[in-house]
């Protein structure tokens, strides 16, 4: 088994040495070593996760060292990898995922000269992220963190010769970097106040008994309060995971091939942040402030990107625009300390949100490459299995009972009810609403109605090669069955998986999280379909319906005889009625504009003027003392 | 090996290169100083092998010669930790150096070599020599080839870069001498008039960190003047102007020496002589050196932001980066000196390598404006694909050597001041702007015209131009993953140092007289404004171009 585990990373590794080095050569054939070394660290995974979830590791998990990374005096790290329930439920959404879409690729990107570069830099980051996942101390996670961000980097900007695209590459890269500072900033706080960065010793050492102690090196240092190290962290989860203020980057990595933005814009490494703050629990739990900082930032983030959503045509930035609205759910979740429900979520997004890109992409090959659903509607005949999938994501999107998406969702709004947060509840009851109305809007307006593609493009639509849609299929599974598998609280699946409990997931996570919620100081509370529960499942239920009802009546529906066709009147008379929120919406709240006038504007003025500086007066203070001895000798040589 | 005196071995090999070359004819010399700068860093290699980490930092294959019996003064070396990395380096940088003049070198080849050679000589003898009378002759034979190579064969400016070049760095070098024999007449002084070892390094040192060490008087004017020619050299906030114009004019391999080895000698002699010989005045200087540390690291990045030229761009993200060395040497702290160690070896391989990747556009576009460049990623996609994984390097990507270094200065900074740590971690985010931006002017889009008019003058890189970088990408991988190489041999170099410095207190200045310093120093600041002859915004203007 210890052999197993880094052979996960370590086979999309081998692949990406490969095709960078010979991959030009192999023409149509480059993705054959990177798919094939996904395709074996995905079974590998899963005898790992399997070996994990039936208690093979027990509760501390299994720790692989590798070799000594840096050896510093008292800063020892170690290049060790580990594995426990919780890195188990991000490697089953991570490489499955990662595996379909690199076979989606093979039909997405068969036309593209960069073929082998688009396999290569997929394979790293599947090794990026699954060194995430596996990382046994901070700064391991810390590297891997830096590698997600520059294979994001790589292949937002895969089509290099389109300057929208290297912008917005560029743009990812550093805007993730200002979450990084704080995550650096976070790592350095850990190893000052424990003398260590394995991150299970540290955070024992944190919130342990002998908690806030400094390593006797380190007498100068004072120790850093912990909500401060959670803000930290939380600051390198907020880049990654794309939070308010560091939103912008996402929308704009939209520019990638769409393989790129369902695997690493959807369903994985926006999910870094959501489990790295998982993986930190017992630290939040100790920061009461701080979780209250994550679940407000997370709502919020949730709440203005479901706004925008909803007036956007470009149907990949619609569903960016839901992943920013879904991760904020996730963070709301993580700040009231319902982590298991994160974690949840995280893993339906993860299949659900994965499926509807993919879905999307293959929408946008049916159509040559056109992205504006002003220029779509009427594809639903044209391209049914696309159409069908698409559809099944977005019923669960919208949270109708026993999809994957409606479990997940619903234990996010139910806990955060529970746990006092009702302010937090009602904002996600909104954000329900709306995501029920934006998810029908973006199938409406795409599916259904009259056809408003292009005259020239309209004869040659036609449905994607069974390379693409079977990935479709494939990821409809557990968009459907994933709520209810692991939300099964007894036999058959609990035995199988040698427990029986609350729930599959809540089972396995429970030793992750039991430090946390013993801080804490509290229990799950049983869940009571006619209490409590019950209720709150009516009313998620009930503005689902309403969500969806509302996008029907203004983008048209047909469903047997219930025929209605969409009318851009009265849309446009709704959206008259409040022309602010409407502007607002459609511009994404000026948050481009406004950094564009505090960095580009004012930052450029400023580092320009030191630049004058500079050359002026750092300089010139030299040379005028050397004028001033060349003056005083040419007066001394005349005497 | 013991007895073989091979570090004289490594300090002469180049200069018998240079004797041959002068008496050969001039179609021998590239053979003759590839030749000689290889066999220098074979034996470099073989200095390695036979150096044993685990001796706590003491000094290794010592030689030792009488030189000038009267005062004391031998022909001394010795190896340690320290000096057995910036050898390397050196040795390294030099021979890649070399096989990249061999094409843009057309004019002068012979004299251009010899320098070259003597050059080498110089840097190695400087990290070597455990005499200060020996150390400071080494430091001066760096200057004159140095001066050579950027006033013959540099660029359109030179004249103006050489002299500036000159006149800060010898300000800097004779006050050092000054202090140098100041420091020796007060050790004989002290010793009852007895000039023996009154230059001698290991002397001097145990001197300076047992019992009371020198007069705190002389170690702050010592000391000061140690600070002003290493800090030149560094170069530190505010004295870095000079590197800017040098970069620009000097010939490709002249800028990766520059960068890959003299800036280090500042981080070496800090090390080496600040710490060891003024303790108590290094304890002194050291908030005003962390400070502007922390300046340099910081402006040194805004200030690349706007850079229009690719060497100057290159240039001011050196005083970004050595400002991690000094920041890391000056807070006292082993993962510190650790981490600024690292630093310099870093720096050296990734800027000598972006230092090389310019020339490799330069000899191909006798161009460096930004500007002019674009779509080369479609282009020259290997030049864009090594450039890019240096680009990466040294905006501190994990995995590569750059982020160690950097992390390890982070660490130790945090553990000495969370605020100063944050200001300088800010660094990242400024490093990865000015680097991507670079990067995405000159790799994506389409090709500008300007390339377009090149026509099939535009080649991606050759065969040569990659066996120069390749060494270099080599080195920073391991070093980025196994950090331990390097941390194992410094280990025992780090302790002694801070050993020697923990010996030191704080002297008390008197403050009206740092009131005074600081009044002056504003003054000039304020004076210098004034007498500007107008508030011009060239700087702006160029930027927009």
């Amino acid at each position: 088994m210890d052999i197993l585990i880094p052979l996960i990373a370590l086979l999309p590794i081998a692949g990406f040495l490969f095709t960078a080095a010979v991959g030009r050569r192999l023409g149509k054939r480059a993705h054959i070593v990177p798919v094939a070394a996904v395709a074996i660290a995905w079974v590998v995974a899963m005898v790992v996760v399997f070996t994990a979830v039936t208690g093979g590791f027990g509760d501390e998990g299994r720790t692989v060292k590798l070799w000594d990374w840096i050896p510093a005096g008292a800063f020892h790290i170690e290049a060790a990898f580990f594995v426990d329930n919780l890195t188990a439920a991000l490697l089953i959404v991570v490489m499955t995922v990662g595996l379909l879409v690199h076979i989606y690729s093979i039909g997405y990107m068969s036309h593209d000269p960069g073929y082998w570069r688009f396999f290569a830099y997929l394979n790293l980051f599947m090794f990026s992220m699954l060194l995430l996942v596996l990382g046994d101390s901070w700064l391991t996670v810390f590297v891997a963190w830096e590698l997600v961000g520059l294979s994001s980097y790589l292949l937002i900007g895969f089509w290099y010769r389109k300057h929208s695209a290297a912008l917005a590459s560029k743009k990812a890269f550093i805007v993730n970097r200002v979450g990084d500072v704080g995550f650096a900033l976070g790592i350095m706080a850990i190893w000052v106040n424990t003398g260590t960065l394995n991150i299970r010793d540290s955070i024992g050492a944190l919130t342990g008994p002998t908690s806030m102690g400094t390593t006797g090196t380190l007498a100068a240092a004072l120790p850093i309060p912990i909500w401060v190290i959670a803000l930290l962290i939380f600051a390198g989860a907020m880049g990654k995971s794309a939070q308010f203020p560091l939103h912008v980057w996402l929308p704009d990595a939209m520019e990638g091939p769409t393989p790129v933005s369902a695997l690493i814009h959807a369903a994985t490494m926006v999910n870094a942040g959501v489990y790295l703050v998982a993986r930190a629990n017992p630290i939040f739990a100790s920061a009461p402030e701080a979780m209250v900082v994550v679940a407000g930032i997370g709502i919020f983030t949730a709440l203005l990107a479901a706004s925008i959503a909803l007036t956007q045509t470009d149907i990949k930035r619609v569903l960016a625009y839901s992943t920013l609205s879904q991760l904020g759910y996730m963070f709301a979740a993580l700040g009231v300390g319902a982590w298991t429900a994160a974690i949840f979520h995280l893993m339906a997004q993860g299949f659900t949100k994965g499926l509807l890109f993919l879905a999307s992409g293959s929408v946008i090959h049916a159509v040559h490459d056109e992205q504006d659903m002003r220029k779509m509607g009427g594809l639903a005949k044209k391209i049914p299995h696309t159409y069908r999938t698409m559809l099944i994501g977005s019923i669960g999107m919208a949270g109708i009972p026993l999809l994957a998406g409606f479990f997940s969702k619903d234990e996010i709004l139910g806990e955060t009810f529970k746990a006092g947060f009702y302010w937090v509840w009602a904002i996600g009851v909104l954000v329900a609403v709306m995501t029920a109305f934006y998810m029908f809007r973006l199938i409406g307006m795409t599916f259904w109605g009259e056809s408003r593609v292009d005259a020239t493009v309209e004869p040659k639509i036609h449905e994607s090669p069974a390379v693409m849609t079977l990935p479709l299929w494939l990821l409809a599974v557990p968009a459907v069955l994933l709520g209810l598998l692991l939300s099964w609280p007894g036999p058959p699946l609990g035995p199988l998986f040698g427990q029986t409990g609350p729930g599959l997931l809540a089972g396995w996570l429970e030793p992750v999280y039991a430090q946390g919620l013993e801080i804490l100081g509290r229990r799950e509370a049983d869940f009571a379909i006619f209490g409590i529960d019950g209720v709150l499942i009516l009313i998620s239920v009930a503005v689902a319906v309403i969500g969806m009802l509302a996008a029907w009546r203004l983008f048209g529906v047909e469903v047997g005889g219930l025929r209605r066709r969409g009318d851009p009147e009265e849309v446009r008379a709704l959206t008259a009625r409040v022309p602010f929120l409407y502007r607002a919406s459609l511009n994404k709240w000026w948050f481009d504009e406004i950094n564009h006038v505090l960095f580009i504007l004012i930052g450029g003025r400023v580092a320009a003027f030191l630049w004058w500086f500079d050359a002026n007066v750092v300089d010139g203070i030299v040379n005028g003392i050397g004028s001033v001895t060349r003056r005083s000798g040419g007066g001394l040589a005349r005497v | 090996m013991d007895g073989f005196p091979i570090l004289s071995l490594i300090v002469f090999l180049p200069l018998i290169g240079a004797l041959l070359i002068a008496f050969l004819p001039a179609s021998w010399a590239r053979p003759v100083a590839l030749g000689a700068s290889l066999l220098t860093w074979i034996a470099s290699l073989l200095l390695a092998v036979g150096f044993s980490a685990g001796r706590g930092g003491l000094f290794q294959f010592t030689e030792e010669l009488s030189w000038i019996p009267a005062f004391g003064i031998e022909y001394k070396l010795g190896v340690d930790g320290l000096s057995l990395l910036m050898v390397v380096l050196t040795t390294t940088l030099s021979w890649i150096s070399i096989l990249a003049s061999f094409k843009p070198i057309q004019t002068r080849i012979k004299e251009y070599m010899i320098s070259f050679l003597i050059l080498e000589v110089g840097m190695i003898g400087v990290f070597l020599a455990l005499d200060t009378f020996l150390f400071y002759i080494f430091w001066e034979i760096v200057l004159v080839p140095m001066y050579l190579i950027i006033g013959i064969w540099g660029g359109a400016n030179r004249i103006y870069a050489t002299i500036k070049f000159v006149l800060y760095t010898l300000v800097g070098s004779l006050l050092m001498l000054v202090a140098i024999l100041a420091t020796a007449f007060a050790f004989q002084a002290a010793n009852g008039g007895n000039w023996t070892g009154a230059f001698d390094y290991e002397v001097l040192r145990a001197f300076a960190t047992s019992g009371g060490g020198f007069d705190p008087t002389l170690q702050l004017l010592a000391f000061g003047a140690f600070f002003l020619a290493f800090a030149i050299k560094v170069p530190m906030f505010p004295f870095h102007t000079w590197l800017p114009d040098a970069h620009v004019e000097a010939p490709t391999a002249g800028s990766v020496i520059l960068a890959g080895v003299l800036l280090k000698l500042g981080g070496y002699g800090f090390i080496r002589y600040g710490l060891s010989f003024y303790p108590d005045a290094a304890q002194t200087f050291a908030p005003v050196i962390i400070v502007l540390s922390l300046i340099a690291i910081i402006y040194g990045a805004i200030v690349a932001l706007v850079q229009p030229d690719l060497k100057k761009l290159v240039a001011y993200s050196s005083v970004s980066h050595m400002g991690f060395v000094t920041l890391g040497i000056f807070i006292f702290q082993p993962q510190g000196m650790d981490g600024a160690i690292l630093q310099m070896v870093n720096h050296g391989l990734i800027t000598g390598a972006l230092f090389l990747l310019v020339g490799v556009i330069y000899e191909r576009t006798h161009d460096r404006t930004i500007a002019k460049m674009g779509g080369l990623a479609g282009r020259t996609p290997v030049y864009i694909a090594i450039m890019g994984f240096f680009v990466f390097a040294s905006a501190g990507l994990p995995g590569l050597s750059g982020f160690v270094g950097e992390f390890l200065v982070l660490l130790g900074t945090f553990a000495f001041n969370p605020f100063a740590a944050a200001t300088a971690t800010f660094v990242m985010i400024l490093g990865a702007a000015y680097m991507l931006w670079m990067f995405q002017r000159m790799a994506t889009g389409e090709v500008s015209g300007f390339l377009t008019g090149l026509g099939n003058h535009l080649t991606d890189i050759t065969p040569v131009e990659i066996l120069t970088l390749a060494p270099l990408g080599a080195l920073v991988v391991t070093f980025g993953l196994f950090p331990g190489i390097l941390l194992d041999i410094i280990d025992g170099s780090v302790a002694r140092a801070l050993a020697d410095v923990a010996a030191g207190t704080t002297i008390a200045v008197d403050p009206l007289v740092t009131a005074v310093g600081i009044g002056v120093i504003a003054a000039v600041v304020v004076v210098r404004i004034a007498t500007l002859p107008m508030i011009r915004g060239s700087a702006s203007a160029e930027t927009n171009a």
